[in-house]
């Protein structure tokens, strides 16, 4: 009974991971350079919603996969334009940029997908790990985005932690100013972060759609790009912790899966299960207190000649 | 002075409506031909931009431009019940906006007015139906309105008392309360008092709590005056008070407030709770008002987040903010013909508040400037 038990529990529980993983990673990035991304909501319904309807028109998941990427990146384009080049302000931006992406994808659902169900991914076995009793039930449940969440965290960690690029990247989040006099292009640098960020953030709310039921109905993301939001801060911006933070957050929502198998939390009511990653994002923020956001978070940086010519 | 600066500042920053300078010239945007006629800080040049925005989305999901812009005219403006519906939701709007101009003032990001609504109305839609039927009529609406006021504002302490003293960032926290308050009203209306009739939604509330109508025939109540009075009071909050004086010098910037002997603790937490208890009162209106149950399908409306929509448009100032939540309203309730009209969906209508809002940031109308130190 308990083996079933932990085994549901885990098993969807790191599959809840994954959209929320790739989420915070790519706010880890943007937050490096120092882009305050508040819009990733948005870029994940934008990712979560073209993906369905690329899936459900062509049947093929790898293109909607890469669809719901690119679909990313083009949010990234349109948010450095107005955060990096505009130097709007991020957090205000970042809100209307949700506000915009709910329309539109409510729109699309009601003009295109009309809960048309797109193919998903199926759960992929493991070669070598995938023998290891018990830890076979819960990772040859898994499908294979979420390994590729896994070597992407790593990816970035080496990127950002142990790479030129991530010094600068880390430095025009921390002193653009500096930078910028030391002969690094904070513009560029800011750019490629929140392009990389946004497409990792489309790519997540691709694998909520491709890891769940096929299906796109307005609001899909439920606030996971907010979760994804307070996992960075908790992680301290170091991918690994994200791994970590983002697990607990899976682990979270899965526990309304398993709450019925155990009786002992029968007097508990649904809804408490289903508002527990929230309060645990609360929770998680609270205990945390004292990180400290990268110095330029949310400060729109202009050239010091574009400052002076004005 | 432009807005930009080293960086090495904190983030203590103030609207900036002065400067629209000169600079537009220079800026990349402006350089494209198209664009060259757009002054710097020009808000016409928003109104066409967002026009020519909605009209690329409106041909690419087959509308036409011109019936979609007359079928939101037309319904929200040119009949009774529809004008009367456009100035109940403008009373929601300026309620959800005063929950954001607040606490923007003082830059503290207050996101939470979704769910500070919420809580209002959860708070109004059990004092409703847990209080006596016979409770008298103007009492009992007044305790309607006390007791979601005083929800809002409970609801809306919270992400206030962890910025102020555990030093927690209010945007996470505001908005998971959001969710927590949204499945806290899912509660209410699925397991404490469901409607066996329809689904997701509460028992009615007693007769004598619903608000009194002031315009029958278009279906409007004293709710538009909860929304004046609550504009007049944050008005005079801001511009009148000491409380309202601190509150703009924290804007202005924290560090400066804090070492002139600004309690910044003390002033964060009331102002949000000023916010919340604005928020508080969005909820009042949606139960004792406009549905006189809670229907669950308020989460979709996203009042709480167009309110900062309407903030902004407003400049933050609480008088403003009436006006900008008329228009937004007029908006929001014309989309909701679309559908049946011009065969869009009715979230056009978050598009366009969401677009044009965007476009006044983009031309420099609406602008934020970044302390240095």
């Amino acid at each position: 009974m308990t083996e079933v038990v932990l085994i549901t529990l885990f098993g969807s529980g790191l599959a809840l991971m994954v959209p929320v993983l790739l989420a915070a990673l790519g706010e880890a990035i943007s937050e490096q350079a120092g882009v305050l991304n508040v819009g990733i909501e948005g870029t994940m319904l934008f990712g979560a919603a073209i993906c369905a309807l690329v899936g459900v028109n062509t049947g093929s998941v790898p293109l909607a996969l890469l669809a719901g990427t690119v679909t990313g990146m083009a949010s990234g384009v349109v948010l450095s334009a107005l955060y990096v080049r505009r130097g709007t302000d991020q957090i205000v931006t970042g809100l209307l940029f949700n506000i915009f992406a709910l329309g539109v994808t409510g729109i699309l659902t009601a003009q295109v997908i009309i809960g048309n169900t797109s193919p998903t991914l199926s759960p992929w076995t493991v070669p070598l790990l995938g023998r290891i009793p018990k830890l076979r039930d819960v990772l040859n449940e898994q499908n294979f985005l979420f390994w590729i969440s896994i070597i992407l965290a790593v990816a970035i960690f080496y990127l950002l932690r142990r790479t030129w690029w991530g010094l600068y990247v880390r430095a025009a989040g921390e002193r653009p100013h500096a930078s910028s006099s030391a002969g690094l292009d904070v513009w560029r640098l800011r750019y490629t972060a929140v392009i990389a960020g946004n497409a990792l953030a489309g790519l997540g709310g691709a694998a909520l759609v491709m890891s769940t039921s096929g299906r796109f109905i307005p609001g899909f993301t439920s606030g996971r790009g907010f979760i994804a939001l307070g996992v960075v801060v908790v992680a301290r911006w170091n991918p690994l912790w994200v791994v970590a933070i983002a697990g607990l957050f899976g682990l979270s929502q899965a526990l309304q899966f398993v709450a019925g198998l155990v009786s002992f939390f029968d007097p508990v009511p649904d809804q408490f299960w289903l508002a527990l990653p929230y309060l645990v994002t609360v929770a998680a923020v609270a205990v945390s207190r004292g990180t400290r956001y990268p110095a330029a978070v949310g400060i729109p940086w202009r050239e010091p000649a574009a400052e002076a010519r004005s | 002075m432009s807005e930009g600066n080293g960086g090495r500042s904190a983030a203590g920053t103030r609207l900036n409506d002065q400067d629209a300078g000169t600079r537009g010239s220079k800026d990349g945007l402006a350089r494209l031909n198209v664009l060259a006629a757009i002054r710097h800080g020009d808000i016409l040049g928003s109104i066409l931009l967002t026009m020519a925005v909605m009209a690329i989305i409106v041909v690419a999901f087959g509308g036409n431009p011109w019936t979609v812009a007359k079928t939101i005219i037309n319904n929200s403006l040119a009949e009774e019940i529809f004008l009367g519906q456009t100035i109940m939701t403008a009373a929601i709007l300026t309620l959800t906006g005063l929950a954001a101009a607040i606490p923007f003032t003082a830059r503290l990001w207050n996101i939470g007015g979704e769910g500070q609504m919420f809580a209002g109305a959860v708070v109004a839609v059990t004092l409703g139906i847990m209080l006596p039927a016979g409770t008298a009529h103007g009492l009992f609406v007044l305790i309607l309105i006390a007791g979601a006021a005083a929800g809002g504002a409970v609801w809306g302490s919270v992400p206030g008392v962890l910025k102020a003293y555990f030093g927690i960032n209010e945007i996470v926290t505001s908005l998971m309360l959001n969710f927590l308050a949204f499945f806290a009203a899912n509660y209410v209306v699925t397991v404490a008092w469901p409607e066996i009739y329809a689904q997701l939604q509460s028992q009615e509330i007693h007769d004598n709590a619903h608000f009194p109508d002031f315009w029958a025939s278009a279906k409007v109540d004293v709710s538009v005056f909860i929304a004046l009075a609550a504009a007049l009071a944050a008005w005079l909050l801001i511009t009148r008070t000491s409380l309202g004086f601190s509150i703009r010098s924290i804007g202005a910037n924290p560090r400066a407030a804090r070492l002139a002997g600004v309690r910044t603790r003390l002033v964060t937490v009331s102002s949000f709770v000023a916010a919340g208890a604005a928020g508080g009162l969005a909820g009042a209106v949606t139960v004792g008002g406009i549905h006189h149950d809670l229907a669950l399908d308020l989460w979709i409306s996203n009042y709480g987040y167009v309110g900062i929509a309407v903030a902004l448009l407003a400049r933050l100032n609480p008088m403003a903010v009436l006006p900008a939540a008329f228009i937004f309203s007029t908006l929001r309730v014309g989309s909701n013909s679309l559908q049946a009209a011009a065969g869009i969906s009715s979230s056009f209508g978050e598009v366009l508040i969401a677009t044009f809002v965007i476009m006044l940031m983009v031309t420099g109308a609406i602008r934020f400037r970044y302390a240095q130190h």
